[in-house]
């Protein structure tokens, strides 16, 4: 495997940790450090602001520009994120960039294959940081610098060795970041390009420049070994991210929450892990804390998932007051056993996982569930929904119920309904009913009957004067039968020895 | 594919251009109903997978989802079956008897959620088999997403729908109503692709006793006023 190193430069990072760019119709904004701009946007640009020029130049220029002052508390924290959402393409990361930080470096020789090759893998590093608001530019070569030099030049590069040098040599001097007074002397040798550099003698450079420029020369071009610090992820998850105005609208909250899933994603690929629940907390000028639970419905570290259930729960979510930070807390992570990839697609039962979430996140998580046998004779006590899994083998007393499968009605209803009595017969909706078979007996229940028995009493009275039955929580004594009417309908009736009651439908 | 053939009989043979004068078959593979004079009846010989299959039931008890159950019995194993919006509580220890209660996912979903999680659980294309109640006022725009929703999948889509909704027009390929009666489930088929059918078909759709029972069971209940069992002939 030959080492291939992807780099992302940011060239609007500072002004991106802020808000978001490549938005065409964005208004103008640029970052600032001591009164001169650092980087604009491309609304600022296009109005003629560039790097450097002075804050009340660019001012005159746009009177409405949102300058945001340089942060660099904030890039750090932003770099972190970044590093840790690489870590879903490639344990290989590194922020150590040659002149700084910044510049992300990912090690992705080792991963084409599992992301179906180069240009699938280039696309999705480029799509998720898009997607988290920045404008990156990627370059891509053997060796760590000649891939930073590449995406600095705004080049993507060459994958191999072969066409290196002749790759390298069109970039222009300044993706070296040399000081001022060695861009003179290189202008005044006429040397615009890196071709040019190549084509001096290294003990010449080194005199003029020192021994740092030829060095790097060698190692971009592999001739010397290029050691660079890898990037650690830290052993828990938990992140913080400081909003740059007040948030008072949800669905706002979404692309900065964006920006911590997706960071927690790569966190989780690189531990194979997933998780069942994270916290998102927003946190008040005044008020404490809110905490927005996102559960799933399996272990995951899928990006997309997260994000729908989020955007699900932020679309019922009443925000008692304008969030200033937010903060991802994500425990118990729990190792995912790897998926082989199947010969042919398969749709198979964990297709179903990120329906059941959207499906909970709107319904809510009582409203989705699996069915689960209960050891009880009452039938209003023999199912039992499951809404954590479904894994076979929960139900109790399987063996049992399986002869009495075809003789229990298929639904029940929630509460037995009082048949009426006419001339000696039993009537349903207008029509007489027959009855089919002998009587069954159902009793039990008396360990529920605790609360006190007047009490209880009492109870049974008040439910009979309104037309209902006494609960399904005292003891039962029911003689149930299979009944049919005119009109095909089969039912399930019982007789608790005072009333005729409708249970069931054999649908 | 043989080069002898013309492009017409080609363009024919697609799964999706039926002739008007014989059976259409889908193109993916039936579900045997385990009623063979339903079966002959269906295009493909069998529940189409792929497409809505209407249910019109004239009410509730005269076996509309026994019909279905020996198909859900054949379906691969593990292939997960979804009830949305049932009608009443799903009893466990009746479910069960039919297939594995770990393969049943209940959703609970009123007005407009009903249409839209039919729709996300047929297009995840993961279910074996769909159940779902539809309110009377489902309208035809949400019809054609869920057949859209199912079509390509291979998932049986049954949608029990008021039996009102016979007048209806509606994008589901096929349709059929459902009446009970004294020897079995009547059963017609009232729109499918092909030439319409005119028979109707009376099943023995499973019942809690045999229908032999039923048809002999000639007397009413009268009330006891002792808790003695009439004795049936």
């Amino acid at each position: 495997m030959t080492p291939l190193w992807l780099a992302l430069h940011f060239p609007r990072f500072a002004l991106e940790v802020f808000e978001p760019s490549g938005d065409p119709d964005g208004s103008p904004a640029a970052c600032v450090q001591q009164h001169v701009v650092v980087c604009a946007n491309e609304a600022a640009e296009a109005a003629g602001i560039y790097a450097g020029m002075r804050l009340s130049s660019a001012l005159g220029l746009v009177p409405d520009l949102s300058s945001h002052e340089r942060e660099p508390a904030r890039e750090t924290d932003a770099r972190f994120r970044l590093a840790c959402w690489a870590g879903g393409f490639s344990p290989h990361v590194s922020l150590a960039g040659f002149d700084g930080p910044d510049t992300l470096l990912i090690e992705i020789g080792g991963c084409l294959r599992l992301f179906d090759g180069l240009e699938n893998l280039c696309a999705r590093i480029r799509e998720g940081a898009i997607a988290q608001g920045y404008s990156p530019c990627l370059g891509l070569a053997p060796t760590p610098l000649a891939a930073e030099w590449l995406a600095r030049g705004g080049e993507e590069g060459a994958a191999g060795h072969a066409g290196l040098r002749n790759h390298l040599g069109s970039l222009p001097v300044g993706v070296l970041g040399l000081k001022q007074r060695e861009r003179d002397t290189l202008a005044a040798l006429g040397i615009a390009h890196l071709g040019g550099l190549f084509a001096l003698p290294s003990s010449g450079l080194a005199r003029r420049f020192g021994t740092r420029l030829p060095l790097q020369l060698a190692q971009a071009l592999g001739e010397v070994p290029d050691p660079r610090l890898p990037f650690v992820f830290p052993e828990h998850f938990e992140q913080k991210l400081e909003l740059p105005a007040k948030v008072s609208v949800s669905a706002m909250l979404l692309f900065a929450a964006r920006r911590l899933l997706a960071s927690l994603s790569g966190w989780l690929a690189t531990r194979a892990s997933g998780i069942s629940e994270c916290t998102l907390v927003m946190l008040h000028e005044d008020l404490p804390p809110s905490h927005l639970l996102l559960s799933f419905a399996g272990a995951t570290r899928e990006l997309a998932r997260m994000e729908r259930v989020l955007r699900e729960r932020l679309a019922n979510w009443n925000l008692p007051e304008a969030v200033t930070d937010l903060r991802l807390e994500a425990r118990d992570a729990v190792v995912i056993a790897g998926s082989t990839a199947g010969l042919f697609a398969q749709a198979g039962a964990h297709e179903l996982e990120p329906v059941i979430e959207r499906l909970r996140a709107r319904l809510g998580k009582e409203a989705v569930h699996g069915l689960a046998l209960n050891a009880d004779h009452r039938p209003e006590m023999a199912t039992r929904p499951l809404t954590q899994d479904q894994a076979p083998g929960k139900g109790r007393g399987q063996g049992k119920t399986d002869s009495l499968g075809p003789t229990r009605p298929l639904w029940l209803l929630p509460r037995p309904r009082r048949l009426r009595q006419h001339a000696g017969k039993l009537w349903h909706q207008g029509a007489e009913l027959q009855r089919l078979t002998s009587a069954e007996r159902i009793e039990s229940g008396w360990w529920n009957h605790v609360a006190g028995d007047v009490d209880a009493d009492d109870a049974i009275n008040e439910e009979e004067k309104q037309g209902s039955i006494a609960d399904e929580f005292a003891d039962v004594r029911r003689d149930y039968y299979v009944a049919v009417n005119d009109a095909g309908e089969w039912l399930w009736v019982f007789n608790d020895g005072r009333q005729w009651w409708l249970h069931g439908v054999f649908a | 594919m043989s080069l002898a053939s013309s492009p017409l009989e080609n363009l024919l043979l697609r799964p999706d251009v039926w002739r008007g004068d014989r059976l259409a078959s889908l193109g993916t593979e039936a579900v045997a109903s385990g009623f063979n004079a339903l079966d002959a009846e269906l295009p493909g010989g069998g529940w189409p997978r792929g497409g809505l299959i209407e249910l019109l039931a004239e009410r509730q008890g005269i076996g509309e989802i026994s019909l279905l159950l020996p198909a859900l019995r054949k379906l691969e194993d593990s292939a997960p079956i979804a009830l949305v919006a049932p009608p009443a509580l799903a009893h466990a220890p009746a479910w069960a008897a039919a297939f594995p209660l770990s393969r049943l996912l209940v959703v609970e979903a009123e007005g407009d959620d009903i249409a839209w999680s039919t729709e996300l659980l047929l297009a995840s294309g993961a279910l074996g088999a769909l159940l779902a109640w539809l309110p009377a006022k489902t309208g035809n725009k949400s019809l054609r997403r869920l057949q859209l929703a199912a079509e390509g999948r291979l998932s049986l889509a049954f949608m029990f729908r008021p039996p009102g909704s016979a007048r209806q027009a509606s994008p589901a390929p096929l349709r059929l109503q459902l009446a009970g009666a004294r020897q079995g489930l009547r059963v017609d088929v009232f729109k499918r692709r092909g030439p319409p059918s005119n028979r109707s078909l009376l099943l023995p759709v499973e019942r809690p006793l045999s229908w032999q029972r039923r048809a002999t069971a000639g007397q009413s209940v009268t009330l006891p006023s002792t808790r003695t069992l009439e004795l049936v002939r």
